[in-house]
């Protein structure tokens, strides 16, 4: 799997420009699905099985999107201004690099500090893509850049930018390939604008308007010196969420989630997350409500040019959702 | 006239936190079923009553809603056999320290939060409330037992009992919202006296301290032509007195903004004053803080009215309110609904501004 991990988070993929993302998904995918279409605003919608008696529809979902950047001005001497897209924090900008999706490259720079103790707004930050005049630039206003890095593999950890959340993507497609002998109409959903406020997901979600929907994403952890307070660390399977900043999983489905992974002796943790939220907040939302949950990859580092997950965990994810997927779910 | 006091104390004695509503949703579905011709559960919790109206089809329908959820507590993780927490809903931290809790693991077990000494404290944070990452809930287990009975994601309720006050004040943890759910339930009583036009699906919805889950999904599901929501206010009481505030015991505040459908406004305050119910005005500028937020732009959009009772101390376990605010509530409620005749929403178009 991690020659496919590789693949999908070297892609540039900022919220609203995925479209590089989605030919590579729809290439890995093709030969697995039943059916697959792009929706209106750039959802890959992919359908496996037939709903059987003891089915329902399910909806995954795992966003194509990642944080990037888009330039808002050019100034005449060849350096590019520019803003977020999604959450991206100043503080991990300076010095990285960056590559537009015109193949441009940069690196990002900074204004002299005002004071070594104050961090930098994006304000003070500019792009420098080695050009020196307006007109040399090869970026124009408007264009969009994602952070540029190779994964770097670590044995059982990788490290790369976007695996927020093309590690999920890698998950839902392995999931997809794998995934034999299903009572549901299960619905792989890769979703577009998630960082910039769940967007695709909440149009699909009312486009499939499923029984259940389930996101597959990242989530923080507090394994790390002095770090966030949590439970969730790396390595330990697979989190199961009860809550985030923005939604209570279905309490059904958790227990559902818990019993699938005991039953299976598939690693897990539980997850109560302070911050963020996933596309499950707006699936649970849609029409006449669907009860949702998540299943969460920790990821170490999120947002910053280098996110580190664990791939015994990203396994562990592709089992819990193979057992969840393979067996009837009474809520 | 109903007694609703026995059934407010069942329920401010139940958990029913957000998305766990299902202790206190089966204790309404209880009381309800006598009074309403139909009962569902809605896809994410949400208990639907159908009390139907005598006009011919199609029926309008009216949205009752009044969410039954409550704020508390949830494990976020362990020390030492101590528990750290997290909230459901917004939780006034200051007043936690203290509390008694109960903390639904494998098995309920009671428990209290604690804060460190002040003299323990970075100095810094002394003299001040302790933030809630700092807080701790003790069970009195050894990290052992804690960890074969407690896990992350398990829920924390507040453990405090309600009780009246001399007068007819009545006190306990969700009086925000089950405050309404009371006012909802002496509605449906007085209509059993009475004839109405139209369907009215009475609501306790679901998650309204989160993410007004309820609120968005049930009236998609149901499609009302209009919308009363009922939900708790604060009440004047020590240091609060100011125009944000309303007096308890004083009467059933209407709100008034953007939120709310004008036509709709003025018929209930016109009621209101038709039957010498006191009512006081809430302005609200933007956001009602309530269901309606949501239930109004649900669909093709809902036109919403909010009703709200005065509330002490919101989000602590002593919220308090006056039993007679709630009477009143439910009497206007019902006055209002069996007075609605089927061409009322023709009655209340923009062509016409109030």
């Amino acid at each position: 799997m991690k020659e496919l991990i590789k693949k999908l988070v070297e892609c540039i993929g900022p919220s609203g420009f995925e479209h590089i993302v989605r030919d590579v998904i729809k290439d890995e995918i093709a030969p697995f699905v039943d059916e697959m279409h792009v929706d209106a605003l750039g959802n890959l919608i992919a359908r496996k099985g037939t709903r059987k008696e003891s089915g329902l529809r399910v909806m995954l979902s795992a966003h194509m999107d990642e944080i990037g950047i888009i330039a808002t001005h050019i100034d005449e001497n060849g350096f590019v201004r520019f803003t977020t897209v999604g959450g991206v924090f100043p503080r991990n900008c300076p010095g990285g690099r960056v590559r537009f999706m015109n193949g441009a490259q940069g690196v990002i720079g900074t204004e002299r500090a005002e004071s070594a103790d104050k961090a930098y707004t994006i304000e003070q930050l500019f792009i420098d893509v080695g050009a020196s005049s307006r007109t040399d630039c090869p970026v124009k206003v408007g264009d969009v850049a994602a952070f540029d890095r190779p994964m770097l593999d670590l044995g059982n950890r990788l490290v790369a930018k976007a695996m927020d959340d093309r590690i999920s993507v890698a998950a839902q497609i392995e999931t997809l390939r794998r995934l034999k002998d299903t009572p549901h109409e299960v619905y792989f959903v890769f979703s577009v604008q998630e960082e910039v406020g769940l967007r695709g997901a909440t149009t699909a979600a009312y486009g499939v308007d499923p029984d259940v929907g389930i996101a597959v994403d990242i989530t923080m952890t507090g394994d790390t010196p002095r770090g966030t307070k949590m439970e969730v660390a790396l390595g330990k399977g697979p989190a199961i969420k009860v809550r985030d900043g923005r939604m209570l999983s279905d309490p059904r489905l958790v227990k559902l989630m818990v019993e699938a992974a005991e039953k299976a002796g598939i690693p897990y943790q539980m997850e109560v997350l302070e911050g963020g939220t996933t596309d499950a907040s707006v699936i649970q939302l849609t029409r006449a409500g669907v009860p949702s949950g998540c299943v969460s990859i920790p990821c170490r580092y999120v947002h910053s040019p280098s996110e580190m997950v664990d791939i015994r965990d990203v396994e562990h994810a592709v089992r819990l959702l193979l057992e969840i997927l393979s067996n009837p779910i009474l809520l | 006239m109903m007694e609703i006091t026995p059934f407010l104390k069942k329920l401010l004695s139940l958990p029913g936190l957000s998305a766990y509503e299902t202790p206190v949703r089966e204790a309404i579905a209880e009381t309800w079923r006598p009074l309403v011709d139909e009962l569902e559960v809605s896809r994410v919790g949400s208990l639907h009553g159908l009390r139907r109206g005598v006009a011919p089809e199609p029926r309008p329908r009216l949205l009752l809603a009044a969410h039954m959820d409550a704020v508390g507590l949830m494990v976020s993780g362990m020390i030492d056999g101590f528990l750290r927490i997290t909230e459901v809903g917004g939780v006034d931290d200051r007043i936690l320290p203290g509390q008694l809790v109960t903390v639904h693991g494998r098995r309920d077990l009671p428990g209290v939060i604690v804060q460190p000494p002040d003299f323990l404290l970075p100095p810094d944070q002394r003299g001040k409330p302790v933030r809630r990452e700092f807080l701790l809930v003790d069970v009195g287990l050894t990290p052992d037992e804690v960890g074969k009975l407690v896990r992350t994601g398990d829920l924390v309720s507040f453990a405090q009992q309600p009780f009246e006050l001399p007068g007819d004040a009545l006190v306990g943890h969700s009086l925000d919202n089950r405050a309404s759910v009371g006012a909802l339930t002496v509605c449906l009583d007085e209509l059993q006296h009475m004839s109405c036009d139209w369907d009215v699906w009475a609501v306790a919805t679901a998650q309204e301290e989160e993410t007004f889950l309820g609120a968005y999904t049930s009236p998609f599901d149901l499609r009302p032509d209009m919308a009363l929501v009922v939900d708790v206010t604060h009440a004047k009481g020590p240091g609060s007195n100011d125009y944000r505030t309303f007096g308890l015991g004083k009467g059933v505040v209407l709100g008034w903004g953007a939120n709310i459908h004008p036509g709709l406004y003025k018929a209930v305050k016109e009621l209101a004053e038709r039957l010498e119910v006191p009512f006081q005005i809430e302005a609200m500028s933007r956001h009602s803080g309530t269901d309606a937020y949501a239930i109004q732009v649900t669909a093709e959009g809902i036109p919403c009215m909010v009703l709200s009772i005065p509330l002490r101390y919101m989000h602590t376990p002593v919220e308090l309110v006056s039993l007679k605010d709630i009477y009143r509530t439910g009497h206007l409620l019902a006055e209002f609904i069996a007075r609605l005749k089927p061409d009322f929403m023709q009655k209340i178009t923009w062509e016409e501004p109030s």
